[in-house]
């Protein structure tokens, strides 16, 4: 029974304090680093493109993913053409010229054009005039 | 420092000292491993922007009419034509739109087997080459 105590208190006299201040210090500098959005992400062989660097960096109000069998994910859920369309109008309705409706589209490299084409097409009959094509700089999938 | 004083400091160095830690190392330890694998590989993503435009229709934003960029199959590659002239990649497609004037803008057509890679490379390229009226025009089947 001394014996264990001994050791508690062995224990007891390892100050942590200064660890634990780095080691939150670090997942404070991560949490704000790291892109919880492009984590939550499906994974897609994107275009391999350097893309524009005047875009400003800003959070799309709607992100379609685009699969190379022609599937439309949204929040990596399967979503119909029909389903897209409601919800850009939606998305319109409550956007305005200073905060305009911005339709991100990430698609699979070697997916056909026709899908995109259908997916536009939904889009532009909705009011949608602006989008834009998200990339990668290297050979890699996000 | 009287001697109560030294007491009540020693009592609660103690009771500190007696805080159990180790569940919570463990669990802050968990966090920064996740956040440092999870930061490694997250991928930088870029974005290309353009407007779409219906045949017949949608985005016009004047009277000229744009350059218009016909990405068609020819065997398993893509091909770029402008008018009479086929170009076989991107760099050649670059080198021909910056000789071009930029005010009418661009338009990108393709026919529905082209890969979307080769549309994100006429839009990088029309990019590059200092269009900033980008559009596509998707096809209606």
């Amino acid at each position: 029974m001394s014996k264990r105590s001994s050791s508690s208190r062995h224990m007891i006299d390892v100050d942590l304090t200064s660890m634990i201040d780095v080691v939150f210090q670090l997942i404070i500098f991560f949490m704000f680093t790291s892109q919880f959005g492009e984590m939550m992400r499906t994974e897609i062989d994107l275009p391999i493109e350097p893309g524009d660097e005047d875009v400003a960096p800003k959070e799309p109000a709607m992100i379609i993913d685009l699969t190379n069998d022609g599937k439309y994910l949204i929040g990596s859920t399967e979503t119909s053409l029909l389903e897209i369309e409601r919800l850009a109008s939606a998305g319109l309705a409550i956007h305005n010229d200073a905060h305009p409706f911005d339709v991100l589209i990430r698609p699979d490299r070697n997916a056909p054009a026709i899908y995109l084409d259908r997916l536009l097409l939904r889009l532009a009959n909705t009011g949608v005039e602006q989008w834009k094509l998200a990339t990668v700089d290297n050979g890699g999938g996000s | 420092m009287t001697k109560a004083k030294q007491k009540r400091i020693r009592r609660r160095s103690a009771r500190l000292g007696a805080l159990p830690l180790t569940s919570m190392i463990d669990v802050v330890f968990l966090l920064l491993i996740f956040f440092l694998v999870t930061a490694n590989f997250a991928q930088e993503e870029h974005k290309l922007p353009a407007t779409v435009q219906t045949e017949g229709g949608g985005v016009q934003s004047s009277d000229l009419q744009p350059q218009i960029i016909q990405i068609s199959m020819r065997g398993t590659q893509p091909v770029f034509s402008i008018g009479e002239l086929v170009l076989s990649d991107a760099p050649s497609l670059e080198s021909l739109l910056k000789t071009l004037p930029k005010e009418p803008g661009v338009a990108i057509k393709s026919d529905p087997d082209v890969p979307i890679a080769a549309i994100a490379s006429a839009l990088q390229s029309a990019r590059n080459a200092g269009f900033d009226k980008r559009s596509y025009v998707p096809t209606d089947e």
